[in-house]
């Protein structure tokens, strides 16, 4: 048997230690109530492809009713700004050729109920300008090079998709007419803002983060520390298997119980580790600058992007535009700022699965596979998982 | 987009690219973003970097964690420690055993 196999019959398919995890966090939770005073066990992720675990494998319903699981604001395509596509679209529209995941290919701007205008970059595409689709920054590069028209990548991601870049960056093989349009973010002072809005609100607090296992695979473990020490909220970084998220939670109520919150626990140590991938690191930092970042219905979060540095100028396909202060980028009637921010489920938005579908999002959180409307639309909308969600409060 | 995927690593092209192999021969070039990679490595691959090297080793060390856990839990929710870990420590060691 293969590595990949066995891991897949240990953390996804291994039922005894499905049910015994279940069984003793059923047991563990009365006591944890008792000892906090908490009425109810608010636990955040910050990763759809957590999100999409806990939907897709229906862990809610296995969870007690005090515990609920709500999705924070994981995934990088949900929170590109209207603005960075929009820019895009121009530049596209101008006669660059531009290189885009399949995700940002669909990511349709705030401008996308307008007639008259060019709602998204499969949109230019259909009137003509030349939008690619490919797998990786490796990808693009490779196929430039079969012609010299000027291009441009859209480098859209977090901490997990910065090293694809700055591995090739650092190498300086990229081709002369491959420029960069850096829309990456920085997931760590995101959770922190999402944390400090449940405060701000007066809403349950959050009492538990589960952190995103591959981010943490490049930036570490520690880098969630922020969380027990400032805070003094458990943080553990899980796999994505459902045993791996359940454990996520076991261990959060065990902290709760203890009142022991020192440091983030790293349960997905198959992968991660506590100071992550220092070769990745290194990279980034010859590459990229840390930058005030746009997050789309949010607005600006201090220090939560990466750009290219000076180094890196002549690349640089952000100096092409002009940059503008970030306005509300959300279409009429889209929730995905709350959503986002943990502040409600998709369910609540009275566009779900009417005005927008996977198949025609209409707002961002309804685009990518990791955008929580989108797990929910696929599999969060059974009777048996709708009818354990909680008001979010 | 946070999605990764296990590989194993075919061959070594250059300083910064590697093939890798994602399941059923499905071939990829992919960036490599760990150091000391080798041939017939496993990895995990996201959006076309390589992003960590998998182990044995360190899977079997996942499962001890995991395993640490629910023996503190039990110990803390008045159970024998022992007898918590026994109902699925065989099916773990089965999975985990290089003699099949
Ligand atoms: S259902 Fe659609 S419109 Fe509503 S919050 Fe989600 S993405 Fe936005």
């Amino acid at each position: 048997m293969d590595l990949p196999k066995e891991i897949e019959l240990l953390f996804r398919e291994n039922l005894p230690l499905a049910k015994k995890i279940a069984k003793e966090i059923e047991r563990l939770t009365p006591l944890v109530l008792r000892k906090t005073g908490l009425e109810k066990i608010k636990i955040m992720n910050f990763c759809g492809s957590h999100e999409w675990t806990t939907t897709h494998y229906g862990i809610r319903a296995v969870l007690p009713p005090e515990i609920e699981l709500i999705p924070g604001p994981g995934c990088p395509v949900c929170v590109t700004p209207s603005s960075d596509i929009e820019n895009l679209i121009n530049l596209a529209m101008e006669g660059y050729r531009i290189y885009v995941f399949g995700d940002g290919f669909k990511l349709p701007t705030v401008n996308h109920y307008k007639t008259g205008q060019i709602s998204s970059l499969s949109h230019a595409r259909a009137l003509g300008a030349d939008v690619r689709i490919v797998y990786s920054f490796a990808d693009a590069i490779e196929d430039v090079k079969k012609d010299g028209k000027k291009s441009i990548f859209f480098g859209m991601g977090f901490e997990t998709t910065a090293p694809s870049y700055a591995v090739l960056f650092a190498t300086q093989k990229i081709p002369k007419n491959l420029m960069f349009y850096s829309s990456i973010k920085l997931t760590a002072p995101a959770a922190e803002y999402a944390v400090q809005v449940h405060k701000e609100k007066k809403r349950v607090p959050v009492s538990g983060v589960i952190g995103p296992g591959h981010v943490s695979t490049i930036i570490g473990a520690m880098s969630w520390d922020f969380f027990p020490e400032k805070y003094g909220i458990p943080a553990v970084v899980s796999g994505f298997e459902p045993i791996d998220v359940l454990t996520g939670v076991m261990i959060i109520l065990k902290n709760l119980y203890t009142g022991n919150i020192t440091f983030t626990d790293l349960e997905y140590i198959r992968v991660a580790k506590r100071e992550g991938n220092l070769f990745a690191k290194a990279k980034i930092n010859d590459v990229f600058d840390v930058v005030d970042a746009i997050w789309r219905g949010i607005g600006t979060i201090p220090k939560s992007g990466l750009d290219l540095n000076d180094k890196f100028k002549e690349y640089n396909a952000r100096l092409l535009v002009n940059e503008k202060p970030w306005d509300y980028d959300l279409p009429p009637g889209c929730r995905c700022n709350e959503v986002t921010l943990g502040l409600a489920y998709p369910t609540d938005c009275p566009l779900f699965m009417k005005a927008c579908t996977p198949a025609r999002p209409w707002g961002p959180c309804m685009v990518s596979m990791e955008g929580a409307c989108a797990v929910w639309a696929r599999f969060g909308s059974s009777e048996r998982v709708l009818s354990i969600v909680k008001e979010v409060r | 987009m946070c999605w990764a995927v296990p590989a194993k690593v075919v061959s070594i092209d250059s300083d910064v690219i590697a093939t890798v192999d994602l399941g059923q021969n499905t071939l990829k070039k992919v960036a490599i973003g760990v150091d000391n990679l080798k041939v017939g490595d496993y990895v995990m691959v996201h959006a076309g970097v390589i992003i960590a090297k998998l182990s044995k080793e360190e899977v079997m060390e996942n499962v001890k964690f995991i395993e640490e856990q629910i023996r503190e839990v039990a110990e803390m929710i008045g159970e024998d420690p022992n007898e918590a870990i026994k109902d699925f420590e065989k099916s773990v060691y089965s999975i985990l055993s290089d003699e099949k």
